[in-house]
């Protein structure tokens, strides 16, 4: 049997890192978002 | 914008804003999916026997072709009937289902054109072919970047929303010609052993029992993990258009 379990743990990290960035990169565009409805909040506030 | 503007702004992000806001774009189903699919990996590596030619490599597939199932078979069909039934009924939420779900089908490409390669140079001795299955598939790939390019590029919300349903539609027309590529073309990618009716037949499955159940699950933890990344993509679609809405001064 070949001896080629690396490229398996590469490829599994790859995966984790895609999904990892993914969501991270959904919630930093989401808090940003909030941030924008906050700050139009406290514009329109007397 | 007064106070019940405010209160009215979908949940989103983690944690909270500034001014209080409560966030939360995911929820307990994006941890429940998470634990899943590292459930799944771990069953892959430490328990599912290795293939006897390809060694632990092949392991790869248990990542490899939920993603392509998951990307290729639910998500991209998404895209289509999201854009169609925008086209028809001019609903806003559609033109969202088809947005996010053609962000999280270029995720889940993503994931299959990344490990895909992985496999190939210890097994065919070579990161990448261009053949058809590959190359239709990177063919998808950049259809759905170009879609978000295009998104990005138009003000108007229901022109961006039309024009994009279209590109939307012709790109998911790939996915039966990425499904039959390896029957219509020589190729050097493995031929179906998963959909297909030898994969229930007894006797004819060429899947070793536990392979078999490593990627049954693998499939519901990719299935579960589609919808949670699915509904938090659409609960962000719903913030960033209030918050246009708001901008705009239309609320």
């Amino acid at each position: 049997m070949p001896n080629n379990a690396s490229y398996m743990f590469i490829a599994y990290g790859a995966a984790a890192l895609v999904l990892g960035g993914y969501v991270v990169s959904l919630v930093t565009r989401a808090r940003a978002m909030v941030r924008r409805g906050d700050a139009i909040d406290a514009a329109g506030r007397p | 914008m007064s106070e019940s503007s405010v209160s009215s702004l979908p949940a989103a992000g983690a944690g909270r804003s500034a001014r209080g806001t409560p966030v939360a774009v995911f929820d307990w189903l994006l941890a429940l999916a998470v634990l899943a699919v590292l459930a799944v990996a771990a069953r892959a590596i430490w328990y599912t026997p290795p293939e006897a030619l390809q060694g632990e490599a092949q392991k790869i597939f248990y990542i490899h072709v939920p993603s392509a199932v998951v990307g290729l078979y639910l998500a991209c069909p998404l895209v289509a009937i999201g854009g169609a039934m925008y086209l028809w009924l001019r609903d806003e939420r559609l033109d969202r289902l088809a947005e996010s779900s053609a962000e999280i089908a270029l995720l889940f490409l993503s994931i299959v054109l990344v490990t895909g390669p992985l496999w190939g140079k210890p097994i065919w001795g070579t990161w990448w072919t261009w053949d058809a299955r590959l190359t239709s598939t990177l063919f998808l790939w950049f259809v759905l970047v170009g879609y978000s390019v295009l998104r990005g590029a138009i003000e108007d919300r229901d022109q961006r929303a039309r024009y994009s349903a279209v590109v939307g539609i012709m790109g998911a027309l790939l996915v039966p010609f990425i499904h039959l590529s390896v029957d219509m073309f020589r190729t050097m990618h493995p031929q179906p052993i998963v959909l297909t009716p030898d994969a229930v037949t007894p006797g004819k499955a060429k899947l070793s029992p536990e392979m078999a159940a490593t990627l049954k699950y693998a499939f519901l933890a990719f299935i579960v993990l589609f919808v949670a990344l699915l509904r938090g993509r659409l609960k962000f679609a719903a913030l960033r258009d209030r918050v246009e809405q708001l901008e705009a001064g239309d609320a």
